[in-house]
């Protein structure tokens, strides 16, 4: 968002009232008691009620309080699942081409009625760095960011890489960043 | 003005008892109750005004208080710090001057009236420890002893930083000791005495209080009365950029905890001035001593007088709470002024302008006679 443009001009004479300097403090105290009494009031109905989303404080007490994290956030990869339990993957590799790192690591199958699916999928979370091109690459909407961002870091780099049934996530909890997708492919925007 | 009636000997037993609970009670109110709470004030007041939550994290078994019992981890932590003295430092020196900040500013509180004159069981109560009849001098002599501590320290500490701003420390006080007397000639010209109480007496009716009578000795007295406390905006004897921590920058522990609280108790002590002189001391806006007692006249004789005090002595905190607040807010507003304009703001303007108060009072009062 563009910020608005004031001219400032610095060699401006003080004038009488300002010089006299009591009446501009004055509205300087009453600039700091205006941003006092708000949150004073707020913190106390935030102590009391709990409720915090109108409060001026910016400031976030992360592990009782967590930050909204819009749609567009990537966190950690994930596989789609559909609602028959199946997995969107085709295995068709264009994810592994697309990945800068090349963290990701496809074998291919294919079932009995003739559909293929991938028989390992491996991403090394280690290796990651949460570009999003995969996604992008993905012509089957099946590797989605989700917006997990907490519990990605390990004490040992083996517990990071995700297998096939740790990155398998039912769609109906992306339905967010699916709608996400598609108005950022199909729609005016874009970026 | 007032008339004094001769008063025979009180009894010496409930004399000495009332002195008892009289010193106990500024006392607490002071060691126990302000000079902890400021801290806490202090440090949340500010986060507030700049839209931050504040100190919160400090809990007993989950509870927090919204961050009150920060003031016990505060004092834990100053006990068990190690008491520092610098090597080449003059130990004595280093090891009073701590107690020379500390001191005037709780003795300066034993003249200024906390309430009026009441009468319990017969025997009449002034609320004030000592009632000298020059109290208001007695506040300036010994709030000026105070500087010997900054002084003091800066020179015993054997630190360039710490010199610098004791010399600081010391020429602030003298320039604004001399505007601070001053500005508040016109207050005594207009009530006709130095005695705190018979000034705050005076001010029973709203109308009558010291701002109306004086709204520039309020300005010009506030502004000495902060450059006395050495706070921001006038706050070059200890400016943090320039001299780390100015006089006290080689204190640790409870040494330091004392400079700290001195400070404090200054602020207390000059909301209780400005309470006392401009603001009505005690009395209830609007509502008299007589009143008062005839609303309570159900409890009876002593009962509705007690009644009364304690009324009267919570505004009389209630006061000094909101020019906390007010010192407060200033602290955390304004910039600091470089150290010329500290010194031209002193001399230059706030010394005139209490002449001339002082000299505009005079042709009121002649003019109203």
């Amino acid at each position: 968002m563009p910020g608005k443009y004031i001219p400032v001009n610095r060699e401006a004479e003080m004038t009488l009232w300002e010089k006299s300097y009591v009446p501009e403090i004055i509205r300087g105290l009453i600039v700091t008691a205006s941003h006092f009494f708000p949150n004073f009031v707020g913190v106390f109905r935030a102590y009391f009620t709990g409720k915090t989303e109108k409060r001026k404080i910016m400031t976030i007490y992360y592990p009782e309080e967590k930050p909204f994290i819009p749609d567009a956030y990537r966190g950690r990869p994930v596989l789609v699942r559909n609602p028959d339990g199946r997995e969107r993957c085709v295995a068709c590799g264009l994810c592994e081409v697309a990945c800068p790192p090349k963290c990701i690591f496809i074998i291919g199958a294919k079932r009995k009625d003739g559909t293929r699916y991938p028989a390992s999928y491996n991403l090394d979370g280690s290796i990651c760095i949460f570009c999003g091109l995969c996604e992008a690459a993905c012509p089957e909407e099946a590797i989605v960011m989700s917006r997990q961002y907490e519990n990605l870091a390990e004490y040992d780099r083996g517990l990071m890489l995700y297998d096939k049934e740790s990155l398998l996530v039912p769609a109906e909890k992306l339905e967010r960043r699916l709608q996400h997708i598609r108005k950022r492919m199909f729609g005016r925007c874009t970026y | 003005m007032f008339e004094y009636s001769y008063i025979p000997p009180a009894p010496l037993l409930p004399e000495i008892l009332e002195m008892m609970l009289k010193i106990v009670f500024i006392f607490t109110m002071n060691m126990g109750f302000f000079a902890p709470v400021l801290g806490y004030v202090e440090r949340k007041q500010s986060a507030l005004m700049q839209d931050r939550i504040g100190a919160n994290r400090a809990d007993l078994f989950g509870v927090t208080a919204g961050g009150l019992l920060h003031i016990m981890t505060d004092a834990i932590k100053l006990l068990f710090k190690e008491d520092f003295i610098p090597r080449g430092a003059d130990k004595l020196l280093h090891t009073i001057a701590p107690l020379i900040a500390v001191v005037p500013a709780l003795i300066a509180f034993t003249v200024i009236p906390f309430g009026g004159t009441y009468v319990l069981w017969g025997h009449k109560v002034n609320l004030v420890i000592a009632d000298l009849d020059m109290g208001i001098l007695f506040i300036f002599a010994v709030t000026s002893l105070a500087t010997y501590g900054g002084a003091i320290a800066g020179w015993a500490s054997n630190n360039n930083w710490s010199l610098l701003g004791g010399v600081r420390v010391a020429a602030q006080m003298f320039s604004y000791e001399v505007a601070m007397g001053l500005s508040l000639v016109g207050v005594f010209m207009v009530f006709g005495s130095l005695r705190l109480t018979e000034i705050g007496m005076a001010q029973e009716n709203f109308w009558h209080w010291g701002i109306f009578y004086q709204p520039l000795g309020f300005i010009l007295f506030f502004a000495c009365a902060l450059a006395e406390n050495k706070r921001v905006p006038f706050d070059v004897p200890e400016a943090e950029s320039e001299l780390i921590a100015g006089y006290f920058t080689e204190y640790s522990g409870l040494k330091f905890a004392m400079f700290w609280m001195a400070e404090f108790l200054e602020i207390v002590t000059i909301a209780a001035i400005l309470t006392v002189l401009f603001f009505g001391g005690w009395n209830i806006p609007f509502v008299t001593l007589q009143s008062l007692v005839s609303f309570f006249g159900f409890l009876g004789d002593t009962g509705s007088q007690a009644a009364a005090m304690f009324l009267q002595v919570a505004v009389f905190w209630l006061k000094v709470g909101a020019l906390i607040f007010l010192q407060m807010l200033i602290r955390w507003s304004l910039p600091r002024f470089r150290y010329d304009q500290v010194m031209n703001l002193g001399w230059k303007i706030i010394l005139p302008l209490a002449l001339l108060n002082i000299f505009l009072t005079g042709l009121f009062i002649l003019a109203a006679n």
